[in-house]
């Protein structure tokens, strides 16, 4: 079975139609790229899967359970974490705490426990930081831990929120431009991590303009335009797709081609 | 305008008040041998009237004054004080429903309307001072005798130093368009001050002192006024300070007061605005020096805010100068025993006229009114004179005139139309109560003297 | 497109151009411009730009000095007792309006909105406080002894800010929630009408005059005299207590769970929604610990002197309000530190100048922050939401 599947998923705004009968599934493991022209309704799709947009028709499930209508924070809980094409991180938190908000749902603390520090709050906020501290190691981050995230430089801003992203024990991450702004260098960085987080058993959906990026990492590809799907299959086979290049015609199909 | 309060009364002050005050005759204006022979063949029709907010918020005040003047109409008709002549009365309600009570507007229009019957030769009323404001001037127009039982707003008959303040702002001379056709029965702040400048000074021994008020017309006047006086009987005021009535701390200024020397603190304003809580936070200060207080000190919530701080006795110590409580007077006991005949079938608490402070107030106004109005027919052969203007006027010049006993005593008048009967009680609290130290009278020079 | 046949009559035409062709373009003003206005304002406005940008940026120093020098102007005028026995007014007041302001700045921080009512949040609470004194005849208990003391300040805390929290949370829950992503101005209106009914319930409940609350008796005493000035165990508890609950709160904002939950939601609440937080609930709390501290001020208040009225949190409020705008609003500790300021500012000012100078000042103060300083004497700027 299929770990998200969208069914159908139509969302409109008055009168635009920002995503129209859209289907796909993504399977355990697996890596999805949406890639599309800008307005195409990308990012519009992943806050329906995110539920912060309720979804004006269609069907959106995870582990064939519906997921429409739920609260966000409800959907963080059941496995589905995201970052954002604009970051946004707690800028006046530390880079340890922006993590350790990540782990707000699961931590079993409650307030009473946190108002007189009981032994099980401490235990559980030590443990906690421990496990924000080495994720924050992992990507690199730890001499940055104290620091106040909007004190960050831009790629490990990108990194932060992916840690933060991660400490909320997803099963599904989305991924929204992740490389946008990022220097060739951490480019491949990113890539190495989502690789390895692949290799974790992570299902990840991403949206991407870096085509080369997009090609390389993932296994499927679903493009959308003007709020549709209009391909969707391996990278090669997109790569080929006319609709596609005649949908990135004059906005970087050109470029799309030249770097696949 | 403050209502004297109900505080708990020294009967063995206020008895010796009554003594003194009791003099005269009862209230009960049967006295009229002087004409009735001449008056006898008196055609014509007289009308008087009374002005008071008798609905609304004001319901539980007005009206009392209004039934008494009525009463008093009433004995005059049974005793055929105006001989052959019909006496008829006319009550008017200044309340408006969209004031909820009292409204000036509505009082000018009741006068303007009174004024306009030629029959009509004087007005009881109104209640409150702001109300005079504007009914003054219109009586003053038409020639109409205005006598208020309860006005105490100084600047309406008088320029004193207090007028132009801008919380007052009251331009007296533009209130009289016409004669001064304009009386009252009770005294004014401006006596009240002078008695509480003699108190703090003379009876407290407070050489030095710190002046709070509200900010507000009554409170700011009596600050200011008692500076004045109390300045011109040589103290030093060290410092003054108008504060909010929202005011709910005073310890700033009370630090101030302490490291300047203040010997006392005055508190012109209202209890709702602050004074027992300047006693509530004197305590908190370890300030021992009296505070002193006007009428709007006096009731038993200054005692509930001033023993609310750490000192829960705090409130023992304090003075405050009231009008005496009429209901002791001697010269009172007639009528208040009339008027609870005459209205007995009225639900209570209509029915008992000691309910209200200004019930004998509004009796008296109207006696002196009435009589007033005989001693024109009798000085003119026993028949009203000829045109309307006259007779008013000669009205107004006949309670210049006034000597009259009644049932708050004998009452005469300046020549601002202020009454002459002048007394304030000084309070001082003693286990949780106010009790009455001394009663004291200013005279027209502002010689202040202990009356009992 | 062509300008010859399209726009018939379109431009009034160019007085320098070519005479009898109708131009898009107004020929005659296509040559260099100044933009400059009047030769005054052109020099003046530079002195005021300069001006304005030292204020802005020393406010703080500015308003410290200005306290400073009214401290030791109150020195002069009255010598060390006047200035040690208005310091000692000064704490106490703060004290009171930084627990108030506190509860203003974490509702702004979080939903950006100057909840109006949490002055008459701190009413009521004086009434639960007394409510809970008299049925629980804790007046008896706290004089019989110092236990007895310190069990019935161990009850009446507690209970009235639970009382006060629930009843700052029913008022978010009723008033606020479905106008979170309404326009500012409604839940604004909004507040302000719950602000009325509150007080018009506790001017029916209680009257319009002062109650008193039998608590002023609970601590008495002097502590300790410095010189002249006797320095209560009322005092003392007062500035106490305040300080402990505010270092207490700050050290729950900043480590525990749901701290960090609040701090992340009033930073960027759709991210933190998507890190999985209940906004709903972390507002709600929010509210509760807000009004929880206005109930302890309540009882601070109560203790100190004794008596409460149905409106008093109102003008309390709009001070605390703008101690908050003082400290940075959003900002905890700004507005503990900006309530001791206010504080200073009531006091000093009022002694200096004649107490009914006091409001004007601390509005004044509201009118210049907000001109030279918006964000307040320790607020960043924070990050508007996308």
């Amino acid at each position: 079975m299929a770990l998200l599947e969208l069914d159908s998923v139509t969302k409109r705004f008055g009168g635009l139609l920002a995503v129209s009968n859209v289907s796909f599934s993504l399977d355990r493991g697996e890596i999805l790229s949406m890639i599309g022209p800008n307005g195409a309704g990308k990012t519009t799709a992943f806050n329906c899967v995110t539920g912060l947009f309720p979804i004006t028709s269609g069907q959106i499930r995870l582990d064939g359970v519906s997921i429409s209508g739920l609260p966000p924070h409800r959907i963080t809980k059941l496995g589905i974490a995201r970052t954002f094409q604009n970051i946004r991180l707690f800028a006046f938190m530390t880079a340890v705490d922006n993590v350790m908000v990540g782990a707000h749902w699961w931590m079993k603390e409650r307030v009473w426990d946190g108002a007189f520090q009981t032994k099980r709050a401490r235990s559980e906020e030590r443990s906690v930081q421990q496990r924000a501290l080495s994720l924050l190691d992992q990507l690199g981050l730890s001499r940055y831990a104290g620091s106040y995230a909007r004190e960050m430089p831009y790629g490990l801003q990108r990194k932060l929120e992916i840690a933060r992203a991660l400490a909320t024990q997803p099963r599904l991450l989305l991924l929204d431009e992740p490389a946008a702004g990022l220097n060739s260098h951490e480019k491949v960085e990113l890539m190495q991590l989502i690789a390895r987080l692949r290799d974790e058993g992570l299902t990840i959906l991403l949206i991407e303009h870096d085509m080369r990026l997009v090609m390389e990492v993932s296994h499927r590809i679903v493009v959308l335009d003007h709020g549709e799907k209009i391909a969707e299959g391996s990278p090669a086979e997109v790569r080929t797709n006319p609709r596609v290049i005649e949908a990135y015609l004059g906005t970087g199909a050109s470029e799309a081609t030249r770097s696949a | 305008m403050v209502k004297p309060t109900k505080g708990v009364l020294s009967i063995a002050s206020i008895a010796a008040l009554g003594v003194l005050a009791a003099c005269g005759t009862t209230s009960t204006p049967t006295s009229s041998s002087a004409g009735a022979t001449g008056i006898a063949g008196c055609h014509g029709t007289i009308t008087v009237a009374s002005d008071m907010p008798l609905t609304g918020g004001d319901a539980t005040d007005g009206p009392f004054p209004a039934y008494a003047a009525q009463l008093a109409v009433t004995q005059a008709n049974a005793n055929k004080l105006m001989g052959g002549c019909t006496l008829k009365y006319i009550s008017k309600d200044d309340s408006t429903v969209l004031k909820n009570g009292h409204d000036p507007a509505q009082g000018a229009a009741n006068i303007t309307a009174l004024a306009a019957d030629p029959t009509v030769m004087g007005v009881v009323g109104p209640f409150n001072s702001s109300v005079a404001l504007s009914e003054i001037p219109v009586a003053s127009r038409n020639h109409l005798a205005l006598i208020s039982p309860a006005n105490t707003n100084p600047c309406l008959t008088a320029v004193v130093a207090v007028c132009s303040d801008p919380t007052i702002a009251i331009n007296t001379a533009s209130l009289y368009p016409g004669p001064h056709t304009y009386f009252r029965v009770i005294a004014s702040d401006v006596q009240q001050s002078e008695i509480d400048a003699y108190v703090a000074y003379s009876v407290l021994k407070a050489h030095t002192i710190y002046v709070f008020d509200d900010q507000e017309a009554y409170g700011r006047g009596l600050a200011l006024l008692f500076m004045k006086y109390y300045k011109a009987d040589g103290g030093s005021v060290v410092g003054s300070v108008s504060l909010p009535g929202a005011t709910t701390t005073f310890s700033t200024q009370l630090s101030v007061a302490q490291s300047k020397g203040a010997q006392a603190i005055f508190f012109g304003g209202t209890t709702g605005n602050g004074c027992g809580l300047v006693r509530r936070d004197m305590g908190s200060a370890g300030m021992n020096i009296p505070l002193l207080g006007g009428d709007g000190c006096e009731d038993q919530l200054f005692i509930t805010n001033a023993n609310s701080g750490a000192k829960t006795s705090e409130a023992n110590g304090s003075y405050a100068t009231s009008a005496p409580d009429v209901t002791k007077l001697a010269s009172s006991a007639t009528f208040f025993s009339q008027y609870a005949a005459a209205y007995a079938s009225l639900p209570a608490p209509y029915n008992n006229g000691t309910k209200e402070p200004y019930t004998a107030y509004g009796y008296d106004a109207m006696n002196i009114l009435l009589h007033a109005i005989n001693s024109v027919l009798v000085g003119n052969g026993g028949q009203p004179p000829s045109s309307s203007q006259t007779f008013r006027d000669d009205v107004v010049a006949a309670l210049r005139q006034t000597s009259y006993d009644g049932a708050l005593g004998h009452t005469t008048f300046d020549a601002n139309g202020d009454t002459t009967n002048t007394g304030f009680t000084l309070y001082k609290v003693t286990n949780g109560a106010w009790v009455g130290v001394n009663t004291y009278a200013v005279d027209t020079s502002g010689n202040v003297s202990v009356k009992s | 497109m062509s300008d010859q046949s399209g726009t018939p009559g379109a431009a009034p035409g160019g007085t320098g151009g070519r005479t009898g062709a109708v131009t898009l373009v107004d020929q005659g003003n296509l040559g260099p411009r100044t933009s400059e206005g009047s030769s005054f304002f052109g020099a003046v406005t530079p002195i005021f730009r300069f001006l304005y940008s030292l204020i802005s940026k020393n406010f703080g120093a500015l308003l410290l000095a200005l306290i400073v020098l009214s401290i030791f102007g109150t020195f002069l005028q009255g010598g060390a007792t006047l200035m040690g026995n208005q310091i000692k007014n000064a704490l106490v007041l703060g004290a009171i309006y930084a627990l108030v302001a506190i509860g203003y700045t974490m509702v702004y921080g979080i939903i950006e909105l100057i909840n109006f009512a949490h002055g008459d949040v701190f009413t009521v609470s004086g009434f639960y406080a007394i409510f809970i004194a008299n049925t629980l005849h804790l007046n008896s208990l706290a004089t019989s002894s110092f236990g007895g003391l310190l069990l019935a300040l161990a009850i009446v805390f507690p209970l009235s800010m639970i009382a006060a929290g629930l009843t700052g949370m029913a008022i978010e829950f009723v008033a606020y929630r479905r106008l979170r992503d309404a326009p500012r101005l409604a839940p604004l209106i909004t507040a302000i009408g719950v602000s009325f009914l509150i007080e018009g319930v506790m001017l029916v409940r209680e009257g319009p005059d002062y109650v008193t609350t039998g608590q002023a008796s609970w601590i008495n005493g002097t502590a300790f005299t410095i010189g002249k000035v006797a320095v209560g165990y009322t005092d003392l508890f007062v500035v106490g207590t305040a300080l402990l609950l505010m270092f207490a709160l700050g050290a729950f904002v900043q480590r525990t769970r749901l701290g960090k939950a609040m701090r992340s939601t009033a930073q960027d609440r759709t991210a933190a929604l998507l890190c999985g937080i209940d906004i709903n609930r972390t507002i709600s709390a929010t509210f509760f610990i807000g009004s929880a501290l206005a109930a302890a001020a309540a009882v601070i208040y109560s203790i100190n002197y004794g008596d409460v009225k149905w409106n008093i949190g109102f003008r309390l409020g709009i001070i605390a309000f703008t101690a908050a705008v003082l400290g940075g609003i959003g900002n905890i500790v700004g507005a503990g530190v900006g309530g001791f300021l206010i504080g200073l500012i009531y006091v000093f000012g009022g002694s200096l100048i004649g107490g009914a100078w006091s409001e004007a000042l601390i509005f004044a103060i509201l009118v210049l922050i907000l001109t030279f300083r918006p964000v307040g004497l320790f607020g960043v700027e924070v990050t508007t939401r996308a």
